[in-house]
């Protein structure tokens, strides 16, 4: 695997987590937000979404699936990191353990 | 697992199906079924490639799955935090393996299943906090 793959593998997991970070943004009831701003942040959603899911389609030209599938499992741990950075969620010991899990087990859901 | 308990202040029929959790459980099987319906689809359509495959009915229905179970997602980050929604969806990776051994007949190897432990047992560790505070309300 080259250098540039694993950036781009990286960047496609950093917009499908960024996705979901203006998804909650937009959603969110804790937040007050005229619906305006709200519809910008689903469309902004939805064409990070769509910009990460076409660089995973370059990707998925180039290496196995069976190679490139277990990064899904690493999304996770990167969105629970943006997660209690940006939207200032709460991790607890349980949580993370879970996260763990849940990556290591789609991993290898992925993998075998 | 006491599963989904309804929020005290919505008492009418549509108030309980927007309940956050409902929809999130919606959301994991609705995608994990659409996954099921396009793979039914796409091996309905034999050669021809992915655009023979929209003549397929099964192909479809996944992708109407797919878009109502996006619109559950919605819902259910209205009020459920971004990261255990996230998390909990994760069984939608259970699912999948499980219904194509149980409706496609696919083989798990042993690694997958120990994948499919691994997962559940992580959306237990995050789901059971959640039930405990849901049956104080």
């Amino acid at each position: 695997m080259t250098w540039l793959a694993f950036c781009l593998i990286m960047l496609s997991l950093l917009l499908a987590v960024a996705g979901q970070i203006f998804f909650k943004l937009a959603m969110s009831d804790h937040l007050v937000a005229a619906f305006r701003v709200r519809v910008f942040r689903f469309v902004c959603g939805i064409v990070v979404m769509t910009i990460g899911f076409f660089i995973w389609l370059g990707l998925l030209s180039r290496f196995n699936l069976s190679f490139l599938y277990p990064f899904e499992g690493i999304d996770r741990i990167l969105l629970a990191f943006f997660a209690s950075w940006f939207l200032h969620e709460k991790m607890t010991l349980d949580l993370w353990l879970g996260v763990i899990l849940i990556s290591v087990g789609v991993a290898l859901v992925a993998t075998s | 697992m006491s599963g989904v308990s309804q929020p005290v202040v919505q008492r009418s029929v549509f108030g309980r199906l927007l309940n956050p959790y409902l929809q999130l459980g919606i959301c994991i099987v609705v995608s994990a079924a659409a996954q099921i319906f396009l793979k039914l689809g796409a091996d309905s359509a034999e050669v021809g490639g992915p655009v023979a495959s929209l003549r397929s009915g099964w192909v479809w229905l996944g992708m109407i799955a797919l878009v109502g179970s996006l619109v559950s997602w919605l819902i259910a980050l209205r009020t459920i935090p971004l990261i255990i929604a996230f998390n909990l969806v994760g069984a939608t990776q259970v699912l999948v393996p499980l219904g194509s051994w149980v409706f496609l007949g696919e083989a798990i190897g042993p690694l997958r299943w120990v994948g499919i432990l691994l997962v559940t047992l992580g959306v237990v560790i995050i789901a059971r906090p959640l039930a405990r505070m849901e049956d104080r309300l």
